[in-house]
């Protein structure tokens, strides 16, 4: 120092001017810190010699300098998501307070009401509500956060049959956990409004257990594709046997017509000739008879015919012999 | 004026000189602290703000005001059937009595070495004194749900009854008595009467995670397969005796639409046939002489062209065939 102040004695520095420079130093000091910026997602804490004394909104704010006001910027506006186990790039920000033991890979593994197995992912998303209660009345929060909706998750979960976590209760977990989680946060005055909390992979453990579930899904399709085979099965005959009897039944009824009018076409002429034939009745049944045999024997109806006397005896072997002989 | 300035300068430097021995410190919102002068305490503040201390002599220690975390490692305990489960807790504490706590424990790290004794043994205190169930669950809840596989694409009510029996896998779970949550009080209860000589608060103790032994792990997933197995059995099973019923119906339809359609046919041809024989006898009786006649003289006009005959001149018709008189001498 001296040794500066020697060889810049030519600009002579006073006493008045020191005093000048420390003091726009020092109103510079002073301006800059009597300002600061909010951000539009952020309302900012300000303390007065450590204690709370306001929360301000967006834009350029002032407080007292030198280190009378501090000023904490809380993001209120900006919904964080924290993820559970699953490995996405988001879950390494929140994860780094996560304990030894609670590794990311297991901490979705839980029991079952009735002591089954299974991986629960789910995340849950929140806001920061109150900044004060946010910055000073919990230390740990990221890990108070996990740790809460963690433990929720596994006693909502410790409390139902897997089959009721997997199908039809899964928006009753979403729902109550969330509410417990608000519940248990609001104890700790955290300051922060859970948003929403979603399941999102609910799966018994991979490997072969998930494989005997899945397999039951595949014995309901081979169930309805047995029943299925067995409907066609029954498609393919019973239409076809309902033609077949149709057509047995139609026939019968053909049958029974024709038997009907061949009666009623006989007896119509039956008694049409039965009136002739009561006229004269010697003379109309010899007539009868003549036309019946005339039909009879004639040769163009009937082929040969070998006509004998009575008294003629011996002559069957002859009329042999000619046929066979004929024949050949 | 020289002797002012430099008059103002001595008082600015004692004042700095003041100021820098630190009459005056901040406690911040959230923290608190505890005065001691020569090691003897004298004061404690819990609200923040800018407080007042004797500089040099004084000794100022802050403690943080809000809730702290505990987490201890996850332990191994026998539950009372003697099943191993891992149980992994956390607990959120804070310091509530700054000067027992300074005297009795002196640091958060300290606070923290203590807690573990005391929670560990509390946790496995409770966990081995209870049942796996009062662990696991929180209510007998389970116990009023009934969770059915869904059944679809069944023939009628009484199959789907006998599928679902077939399928439900809820056994009647064992009701518990004091459930998770209140195990966590209990464990709060027990350690509370501990950590109050600490000047500590314990807020509350969760069970974070219960996981089974690692051998115990791979039963019970070869208990879940085994359980899958067999509601798979049944879906398939049931739907084999289903496609049998299938085929036995189609068997026994197809043979009883024929053969009720032959009963049919063969009604219908006897009322005909019935029929025909009123309207043939109803006519024919009318003279029964000219009946046999006409119905003899129509049968030959069927049956004798096919024949064969060697016919004798017998017969009447032939009468004129070698006597024309024969008529005459009747």
């Amino acid at each position: 120092m001296n040794n500066s102040d020697a060889s810049q004695g030519k600009f002579h520095l006073s006493p008045k001017l020191i005093i000048a420079i420390i003091g726009v130093v020092i109103l510079f000091a002073l301006v800059m810190s009597s300002f600061f910026v909010v951000d539009q997602s952020e309302q900012s804490v300000v303390l007065r010699f450590g204690k709370y004394n306001r929360t301000v909104g967006p834009g350029l704010q002032t407080k007292l300098p030198l280190g009378i006001d501090k000023n904490f910027n809380v993001p209120t506006r900006v919904v964080q998501t924290m993820t559970f186990g699953q490995t996405s790039p988001s879950n390494l920000n929140s994860n780094f307070m996560n304990s030894p033991t609670g590794s990311s890979a297991g901490e979705s593994i839980m029991l079952t009401g009735d002591l089954n197995i299974v991986d629960v992912q789910w995340i849950i998303q929140y806001r920061i509500e109150d900044p004060a209660k946010w910055l000073f009345e919990v230390k740990e929060k990221d890990k108070t956060i996990r740790d809460i909706s963690q433990s929720v998750l596994n006693m909502l979960v410790g409390d139902l049959p897997i089959l009721a976590i997997i199908s039809s209760e899964r928006t009753a977990i979403e729902v109550e956990s969330q509410e417990r989680m608000q519940t248990v946060f609001d104890s700790y005055d955290l300051g922060i409004r859970i948003v929403t909390v979603k399941l999102q992979n609910i799966v018994p453990p991979a490997g072969e257990v998930q494989d005997a579930f899945e397999d039951v899904n595949k014995a309901i399709q081979d169930m309805n594709r047995y029943i299925n085979e067995g409907k066609q099965s029954y498609n393919k005959e019973i239409p076809r046997a309902q033609g077949e009897a149709s057509k047995i039944i139609q026939v019968a009824e053909g049958y029974a017509a024709e038997r009907v009018n061949n009666a009623q076409g006989d007896v119509a002429r039956f008694n049409s000739v039965l009136e002739a034939y009561s006229s004269n009745k010697e003379i109309t049944a010899r007539r009868l008879y003549i036309e019946a045999m005339e039909e009879v024997l004639n040769s163009a109806n009937t082929g040969s015919i070998t006509l004998i006397d009575k008294t003629l005896e011996n002559f069957l072997p002859v009329s042999q012999f000619n046929t066979v002989g004929g024949e050949k | 004026m020289k002797k002012l300035i430099t008059t103002g300068v001595v008082i600015l430097i004692l004042v700095i000189i003041f100021l820098l021995l630190g009459p005056f410190f901040i406690i911040e919102e959230g923290e608190l602290a505890v005065i001691t002068r020569f090691g003897k305490i004298v004061n404690t503040y819990e609200d923040a703000g800018l407080k007042i201390r004797v500089p040099v002599v004084d000794n100022v220690i802050i403690y943080p005001k809000k809730i702290l975390s505990w987490d201890g490692d996850a332990q191994r305990i026998p539950t009372k059937e003697n099943q191993f489960i891992w149980v992994d807790t956390t607990a959120r504490w804070r310091i509530s009595d700054p000067s027992i706590f300074y005297q009795s424990v002196g640091s958060i790290s300290d606070g923290i070495l203590r807690l573990n004794d005391v929670i560990d043994s509390t946790i496995r205190t409770i966990i081995s004194e209870n049942y796996l169930n009062e662990a696991v669950r929180n209510s007998n809840n389970i116990n009023n749900l009934k969770i059915e596989d869904q059944v679809q694409n069944v023939e009628s009510l009484e199959d789907s009854e006998q599928l679902r029996n077939l399928t439900r896998t809820e056994i009647d779970q064992e009701t518990i008595s004091v459930g998770r949550e209140g195990l966590s009080s209990q464990m709060l209860t027990m350690t509370s009467n501990f950590t109050a000589e600490f000047g500590i608060e314990v807020i509350d103790i969760v069970i974070r995670q219960i996981r089974y032994s690692d051998d115990l792990t791979q039963s019970v997933y070869q208990r879940m397969i085994k359980e899958r197995n067999q509601i798979a059995e049944a879906y398939r099973s049931y739907g084999e005796g289903q496609q049998a019923r299938w085929m036995g119906k189609t068997e026994n339809d197809k043979k009883s639409i024929i053969s009720e359609a032959y009963a049919t046919s063969e009604e219908i041809k006897g009322v005909a046939d019935a029929e025909a024989t009123n309207i043939y006898s109803t006519s024919y009786e009318a003279d029964p002489e000219f009946f046999v006649l006409w119905r003899n003289l129509e049968s030959y006009r069927k049956t004798i062209p096919a024949i064969n005959k060697i016919l004798s001149t017998d017969m009447d018709y032939f009468n004129f065939l070698y006597s024309p008189d024969s008529l005459l001498n009747k």
